[in-house]
């Protein structure tokens, strides 16, 4: 039985390999660049994240697919409202790739308010607002954009690309962009490991920022 | 007498396990190939911004015509880099092609029909809903997850009719092994025909076959095969239509990057290259594809060849191999069709 057992296991490893072989070499379908806000109430707590998010032209064309507007080409702010509606909707089952830490411990925003979405130069401009479910006021926060599954690169825009938003005068903000020597890196070791886990493939494009209020 | 009979199956699995880490190892190695060149070395963000080029040269196309043919040399790259991703029915239609004894040439020609539907499946839901009826994407992206969940409780049925048919295969190898007759060992019997004579009531056939044969291989032509195809009815025409069930399985569900383009493509008045494009890319794709199944299927030749002279051990193997890959089937399926597989997304929001 245990060598039957073993048999079994050849073709099943071999199987998984396959599978995750190719599952490590996922690859983004979308492009969004990003500007945020993070807000701070007077106490000097944040309160929430601001995101500016503007799609690649080949993303935005498939989003205005079918939609009907006065004038041909201009989309107003009320013609794309059903779009952004279905936009925040539909990002939240990923969590808006937003995930937040003060002090190391995992922060829940609530449903998005204020969106809207704004077309200009080609391409569609997702605003939106996450509120904290409490406000905080760590002593290190750290926030992450990123797609776990990289079917969305996120890229944060070249300039200023976060701003902080009556954060107390001490608070330091740094920003590391994903890097693509260390991506690399990870991914072959990815690859040699082959634990068949890719569920947080993306993260290696992730984009840190942290905010430190002494 | 009796480490003889231990040790050949156990040379003859560990010659098979050492096939399977071939595979994976030269598999590794082709998609690693793949994804480094030849846009730049080895970044994993090349890809993308191949991707990325394809919208501007549609944008360029619409004013200098000559752009079309970077497009199109741009989707085929794209196609054979862009297979290499989940998606694309590479792991089925290599699992399948193991699970059945399948020729090198009919995989390839299961690649590229799988991949060319693919495409052609991508441009009917484009030319139908954006260009004659002009749909929303989120109406499309309605009908590209309902093909999505069909397309994988096809891969689950399919892999559940192959799990029966090569369980079936593997047991009656397992009754028929030396490995079984080990267990009757001391028992005395003709050379090379003990594993007819288990007494056990299961084993109807027992009497039926093997005398007409040599002495040390007896089953090959009857057990093991009875419901797999021999070698020699791979060209009949009942092993084309079971070949292209397991495509059609895989190659209804479009590609959405496919899909990304040709609405692009549309949007700037350039339909016609963008379905050009699409094309090129299902060729890029069918490449791909159809070079892991050749590697697919030469691991398995190989594995044959190198425990296949080992009497009945050998035929123990091939079948549960085939099995193995016939549960993958099955699993791929079932755990693309309940999510817990992440495939390449449709683009919904």
């Amino acid at each position: 039985m245990r060598r039957l057992l073993r048999r079994l296991m050849a073709p099943l490893l071999l199987g998984m390999l396959i599978f995750a072989s190719g599952a490590a070499n996922a690859h983004p379908h979308v492009w969004i660049t990003a500007i945020s806000e993070l807000l701070y109430a007077p106490d000097g707590s944040l309160t929430g994240v601001r995101h500016a998010w503007t799609f690649d032209d080949m993303f935005s064309s498939y989003a205005l697919q079918g939609l009907e507007t006065k004038t041909k080409g201009v989309y107003t702010r009320e013609e794309l409202a059903p779009l952004a509606q279905t936009n925040v909707e539909s990002l939240k089952e990923y969590a808006f790739f937003t995930f937040a830490k003060a002090d190391g411990k995992k922060e829940k925003f609530l449903e998005p308010i204020d969106y809207y979405l704004e077309y200009k130069d080609t391409a569609l401009t997702l605003h939106f607002t996450l509120p904290l479910k409490a406000p905080v006021k760590p002593r290190q926060l750290a926030l992450e954009v990123f797609d776990p599954t990289y079917f969305i690169n996120f890229d944060l825009d070249d300039k200023d690309p976060i701003k902080l938003v009556g954060a107390p005068a001490a608070c330091q903000l740094k920003i590391q962009r994903p890097n693509e020597a260390t991506a690399t890196a990870q991914r072959l070791s990815e690859q040699n490991f082959m634990n068949g886990d890719n569920s947080n493939y993306g993260a290696m494009y992730a984009n840190k920022i942290t905010v430190d209020c002494p | 007498m009796k480490p003889a009979l231990i040790s050949r199956p156990l040379r003859g699995f560990l010659l098979g396990i050492a096939a399977v880490l071939a595979f994976v190892a030269i598999d590794g190695t082709v998609q690693t190939l793949l994804a480094q060149t030849p846009f730049g070395g080895p970044r994993p963000s090349a890809e993308p911004q191949v991707y990325l080029e394809i919208s501007s040269t549609i944008r360029r196309a619409k004013t200098d015509g000559s752009a079309v043919w970077t497009l199109l040399a741009i989707s085929f790259a794209y196609g054979v880099f862009h297979a290499a991703g989940p998606g694309h029915g590479k792991a089925v239609i290599s699992s399948y092609l193991i699970a059945n004894q399948e020729t090198a040439r009919r995989g390839i020609v299961l690649s590229f029909v799988s991949a060319l539907l693919q495409a052609l499946v991508a441009i009917a839901i484009v030319g139908v809903g954006a260009f004659l009826l002009n749909v929303t994407a989120k109406t499309m992206c309605g009908a590209e997850r309902a093909i999505e969940i069909a397309s994988y409780g096809l891969i689950a049925a399919f892999g559940a009719r192959l799990v029966w048919i090569k369980g079936g295969s593997f047991i009656r190898a397992l009754q028929v092994s030396p490995v079984g007759a080990v267990a009757l060992a001391g028992h005395p019997h003709d050379q090379g025909h003990h594993h007819h004579d288990h007494g056990a009531g299961a084993h109807q056939h027992g009497h039926d076959h093997g005398h007409d044969h040599q002495d040390s291989h007896v089953h090959d032509a009857h057990c093991g095969h009875s419901h797999g195809p021999e070698p020699g009815e791979l060209a009949g025409p009942g092993g084309w239509r079971r070949g292209l069930a397991a495509v059609l399985t895989v190659g209804v569900r479009p590609c959405s990057g496919a899909i990304l383009v040709l609405v692009f493509a549309l949007a700037q008045g350039l339909f016609w290259a963008g379905i050009a494009a699409t094309l090129l890319m299902g060729v890029g794709t069918a490449i791909t594809v159809a070079t892991i199944a050749v590697i697919a299927v030469s691991a398995k030749d190989l594995a044959r060849r190198l425990s296949g002279a080992r009497e009945g051990s050998g035929a123990l193997i091939m079948r549960g191999i085939e099995f193995g890959a016939a549960g993958l089937v099955l699993l791929l399926g079932a755990g693309l069709l309940f999510g817990y597989i992440a495939a390449e997304r449709a683009t919904c929001f």
